[in-house]
């Protein structure tokens, strides 16, 4: 049951719809699938007054080649997305990862901008309010300090998004319409690096698209999970190859996707790159497996998936 | 060829299945019952913790609530499967024990009004010291939890036969090994709930139950009623696994909401308190030390095992000692010490469970292998060597009647190749094996046995009355499915009337694996009565002997001259005539010592009879990254003789998956006395994509006191198959594996552990 009782509006277009979300400032939020938003509804970390729904916005919906660029509307569906020619043929590193997100039930309700946009994760915050308040808030929560890391005051929420790691190594932009108009930034340029409020965004901001440079790739995407579908990531680690340059992405182990570019020959650089991602990043005992564990997988998966990548690309 | 049975060993369609299939069949959160209230329960937010006061005052004043209980509405009763173990209130009295015990309950119009009510009662508590680790609260100078258990021991299990120090002398080879297995949950994939209505004097409760008549009677204790007075009522249950053998603490606060709002009420659990505030399964650590022979015979085991407990005792003795039970059952130990330790912790409650004891059973099948490692013996070798025969007797004195481990282990080794499989094994691969053997039913007094009712209707069809549970796993059918053999009349001629305590006869219950064993006999020994009065009826009336007649067809015939019949509606309705309808009753008691107890005199006839089971793993072992994958799984199981062939595979198969598959990633993560995965998210249930392909191979023992055979319908692959994994997984690592489930980061630390210690 969702506990907070909330009003449910469906605007026609972004103008109305940021309208709306101004007109209930602080109160409302936006749907696209509902897949991240409804079950924290559920959990009551989430407790909108309004839910301004964007699935009536058709403009928001479609992928298009414009030339330079692939723009991908930012309610477009994982699992149309993934069938879709110009990713299967331009983006593989997008493609691994749209399959390997969750399960194909969900993927069919899940859009793509709901899971850039999606709420960072942890076994001590993802729970019922009982539960929280019985455990005694965390900083995510606006308590005093960590209960994944008792003490700490750093949050230390893993970012989930399996397609942002692949985005990132495709050298994505992203849209934002918002109450003050609309701008275009690097992917990379979206998160706060802070894991308790993952996203440089304006209150009211939509992310209507994600352009991706229309270059064709070779790519990959490993994912680290308990299960064979449905499970988040516990890790995942993307490379893509365009032109002569790699871009080596992991994910999961932190409030943001970590970048790394790296030059030929990948045999002696990714080392390197591998490093400058493990020097970042600080798993912690917040999800189900080991975080030593998720953190030496690092290096295991990402010499597998340059190598795999690169087999393929001969 | 000629079939021995018309019906009995068929693929039938499971009477149940459409229903089920097609979203009709209700259950209980389904019930509506005209102003039917809505109830949720205030929790404990503390593990331990004194409660000092509790103000309803408030919450019954909030419009729409109409009934607010806390212990001071219960009477003082304390739940507990034995006398000596009844610790549990129900409803926190003084003393808060784990996060999510019951504190109170509110009954309102609606759920948002039961909600806010539960916001405006105020408890005082005053929080003291708490421990969650076993070991920890078993040293001197732990918080104590339980006045009445002393270093939180709650039961001791002590087992010994023989001499086992001398035989660990005389031994050639020991091995002593420590496994670790975290709880689980039952995940069943209906949350727990409950509805309660109170009129006349007469309680009805429908609650997802494995034996209506052990929960009404709990129930009348402790709600101080006549148990005449309180009726539990058939209801489809969505799963159970063990999970719901005992009275819940929401059955006792759905009863008095009811009683006390005097309108129905409807609890029903979210899947965060189904899994935190019903039955969980026991974390287990078991140290096992292991003597044989140089050719692998088996001299001497001596166990050590502790359980956590959680916060009260519920099935505790039972719990303490199942894991070496079905062990014994399955293997020959002429000397063998048991300590199991049950120890009290604050965390949730805990019972039986289908799989229960993965580090203690997984733990000896991977230290037989080591064993047969180090004398040069196939796994297979040394446990046909040791495995039980019929005519033997158990360590603790049960004789095995039918069946034994040879065969279950010889057709599930031909099924697999066995020999061909483990030779051809590449780098990466393993193979493994898991035995054990499990009884059919066990002591409970006189509620061990089950009692059927059939009556013949004026049409020629018929009615059965038995006690019989089903949880899920297709009892309803098995019951029907054995009335149509034996009156010869088709399954849709056959109404069935169950679980109703009103309506029913003494049961068993879902558990135990007596639904086939027990109640099936009953059914089959009412129906044979019945059929017994018609044929004597019929043998009149056609003027033909009655030795020569026969049901068949809904019709009594001659064996020996197809010409001679008379359709049985006929025969019913001169039974009708003559004043003497077609009735009968059958019971059936199983051969139990009845001297046995679980702690003080462990020896003696434990259940009627016992089921033998082998399963094989084939596993993939990833190195880099310690994931293992099973693309193969062969399961052999002695039922007896299948009643239905297709109902006993899909539980053979539901076995692979709740214990084979979930040995690589089913575990309950804690916080302290905080359950981190309370959900279907992070408590990893294993999917269809992870699961093998599975070969079911039927051991047909026939036994000899069983219905048309019949044992039960594979337990033994439920408690076999974490083996048969763990055992793989080890052959294709060669290094202990102590610590399951066998999630990927266990398995490096492992193998890291076994490259720094040299050792395998
Ligand atoms: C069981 C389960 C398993 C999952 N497994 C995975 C997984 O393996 N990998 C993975 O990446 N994700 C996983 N998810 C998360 C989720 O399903 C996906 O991320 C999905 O793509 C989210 O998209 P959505 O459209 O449903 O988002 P929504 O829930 O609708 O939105 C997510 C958030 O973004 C905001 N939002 C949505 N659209 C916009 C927009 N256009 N502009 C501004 N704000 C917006 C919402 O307000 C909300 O806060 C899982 C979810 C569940 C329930």
């Amino acid at each position: 049951m969702i506990a907070s009782k909330f009003e449910f509006r469906s605007p026609k277009d972004v103008e109305e719809a940021v309208r709306l979300y101004r007109e209930f400032e602080g109160e409302a939020v936006y749907l696209s699938g509902g897949t991240d938003l409804v079950p924290r509804m559920k959990l009551g970390l989430e407790k909108p007054k309004v839910v301004i729904d964007l699935k009536r916005i058709a403009s928001l919906t479609t992928v298009e080649d414009q030339g330079d660029w692939i723009r991908i509307g930012a309610l477009a569906r994982i699992f149309d997305l993934k069938q879709n020619d110009i990713v299967r043929g331009e983006f593989p590193a997008l493609e691994a990862s749209l399959e390997g997100t969750s399960c194909e039930s969900l993927q069919m309700r899940g859009t793509i901008g709901g899971n850039l946009l999606q709420n960072s994760r942890c076994l001590f915050y993802n729970q019922s309010e009982f539960w929280r308040r019985s455990k005694g808030f965390c900083l995510k929560m606006g308590g005093e300090s960590c209960n994944a890391v008792p003490g700490a005051k750093t949050c230390f929420a893993n970012y989930c998004s399996d397609n942002a790691t692949a985005l990132c190594t495709l050298s994505a932009e992203i849209e934002l319409s918002g109450p003050d108009g609309t701008r275009r930034v690097n992917l990379e340029g979206l998160y706060s690096n802070k894991a308790e409020r993952p996203f440089e965004i304006q209150p009211g901001e939509i992310l209507t698209a994600i352009f991706l440079p229309k270059m064709r790739s070779v790519g990959g995407y490993e994912k680290l999970r308990v299960r064979g579908a449905i499970d988040y990531p516990l890790l995942g680690v993307a490379f893509s190859f365009v032109d002569g340059t790699g871009k080596l992405a992991v994910g999961a182990v932190g409030p943001r996707p970590y970048v790394v570019e790296i030059k030929q020959p990948f045999r002696d650089t990714v080392g390197e790159a591998v490093e400058t991602v493990l020097k970042q990043v600080k798993p912690v005992g917040n999800t189900v497996l080991d975080p030593d564990y998720r953190k030496q997988m690092i290096p295991v998966l990402a010499g597998r998936l340059v190598n795999k990548v690169m087999e393929g690309a001969k | 060829m000629d079939r021995e049975y018309t019906i009995i060993g068929t693929r039938m369609t499971r009477t149940d299945s459409l229903a089920k299939v097609t979203g009709r069949a209700s259950f209980t959160a389904d019930l509506k019952l005209p102003r039917m209230l809505c109830a949720k329960v205030l929790r404990s937010p503390h593990p331990h913790a004194k409660i000092l006061n509790i103000d309803t005052s408030k919450a019954l004043r909030l419009p729409g609530v109409r009934a607010v209980v806390t212990a001071a509405d219960a009477h003082g009763v304390k739940w507990g499967v034995f006398r000596y173990t009844q610790d549990h209130p129900m409803i926190a009295v003084d003393r808060v024990r784990y996060v999510g015990e019951d504190v109170a309950g509110v009954a309102a119009v609606d759920e948002e009004t039961a909600m806010e009510a539960l916001d405006l009662i105020q408890v005082d508590y005053e929080p003291l010291p708490a421990v969650f680790d076993p070991e920890e609260a078993m040293k001197e100078g732990a918080p104590l939890i339980h006045e009445e258990y002393p270093n939180n021991v709650n039961i001791h299990v002590h087992i010994e036969v023989g001499k086992v120090d001398e035989a660990f002398a005389r031994a050639h080879l020991v091995r002593e090994d420590t496994f670790h297995a975290p709880g689980e949950a039952y995940s069943t994939l209906e949350p727990y709930a409950v509805v309660a209505s109170y009129a006349n004097g007469y309680l009805d409760l429908w609650v997802p139950n494995a034996g209506p008549h052990v929960r009404a009677k709990a129930l009348s204790n402790l709600l101080k009623m006549p148990l005449n007075k309180v009726r539990v009522r058939r209801i489809n249950v969505g799963g159970h696994f063990g999970s719901r053998s005992e009275v819940s603490p929401g059955d006792l606060v759905t009863s008095l909401l009811a009683i006390k709002s005097g309108c129905p009420v409807k609890l029903v659990l979210t899947r965060e308190e189904n899994a935190t505030c019903t039955r969980q399964v026991h974390d287990i650590k078991a140290t096992i030390k292991t003597g044989v022979n140089k050719d692998g015979t088996i001299t001497a085991k001596e166990f050590r095992v502790v359980y956590d407990g959680g916060a009260y005792s519920s099935t505790g003795p039972i719990a303490t000692s199942i894991p070496y039970y079905v062990y014994e059952e399955a293997y020959r130990f002429p000397n063998v010490r048991y300590d199991g330790y049950r120890v009290i912790t604050n965390k949730g409650i805990r019972g039986m469970y289908g799989c229960h004891g993965r580090a203690f059973l997984g733990g000896n099948e991977m230290q037989l292998d080591m064993i047969a490692r180090e004398l040069g013996m196939d796994p297979m070798e040394i446990r046909i060597k040791n495995g039980l025969k019929v005519g033997e007797e158990t360590a603790t004195k049960s004789v095995i009647i039918s069946g034994g481990l040879e065969e279950p282990i010889r057709l599930a080794a031909a099924k697999a190749n066995w020999a061909e499989r483990r030779a051809g094994l590449k780098e990466g691969e393993g193979i493994g094996m898991g035995c054990v053997a499990v009884m059919c039913g066990f002591p409970m007094g006189f509620r061990s046995g089950s009692a059927c009712y059939v009556k013949l209707n004026d049409d020629g069809q018929a009615t059965i009355v038995t006690g019989i549970c089903d949880t899920g796993m297709g009892n309803e059918s098995m019951a029907i499915q054995i009335a149509s053999e034996v009156l010869g009349i088709p399954v849709e001629d056959i109404n069935l009337v169950n679980a109703d305590t009103e309506a029913t006869n003494l049961d068993p219950g879902a558990y135990s694996q007596a639904a086939s064993f027990v109640g099936g006999n009953a059914v089959k020994r009412a129906c044979e009565e019945a059929k017994r009065q018609i044929l004597s009826f019929a043998a009149a009336k056609m003027n033909h002997p009655v030795e020569d007649l026969d049901l068949k067809d809904r019709t009594v015939v001659s064996k020996t001259d197809p010409l001679k019949k008379m359709p049985m509606r006929w025969i019913v309705r001169e039974a009708f005539f003559q004043g003497k309808p077609i009735a009968a009753t059958g019971a059936y008691m199983p051969k139990i010592d009845f001297q046995r107890e679980w702690v003080k005199n462990p020896y003696g006839q434990m259940a009627g009879t016992y089921s033998f089971g082998c399963s094989v793993a084939q596993v993939t072992v990833d190195r880099e990254t310690g994931q293992i994958r099973v693309p193969y799984f062969v399961a052999a199981h002695d039922c007896g003789n299948p009643i239905n062939t297709m109902a006993v595979e899909g539980q053979m198969e539901g076995s692979v998956l709740q214990a084979g598959v979930a040995v690589l990633a089913e575990e309950t993560r804690w916080s302290q006395g905080w359950l981190l995965n309370p959900d279907l998210l992070e408590y990893k249930v294993p999917l269809a994509c992870d699961m093998p392909e599975i070969e079911p191979v039927i051991v047909r023992s026939n036994d000899p006191e069983g219905p048309f055979g019949a044992k039960e319908g594979g337990l033994t692959t439920r408690m076999n198959a974490y083996s048969a994994v763990v055992c793989a997984a080890h052959n294709a690592l060669g290094v202990p594996l102590n610590e399951f489930p066998l999630t990927p980061d266990r398995v490096l630390k492992a193998l890291n552990a076994a490259k720094s210690g040299g050792e395998s």
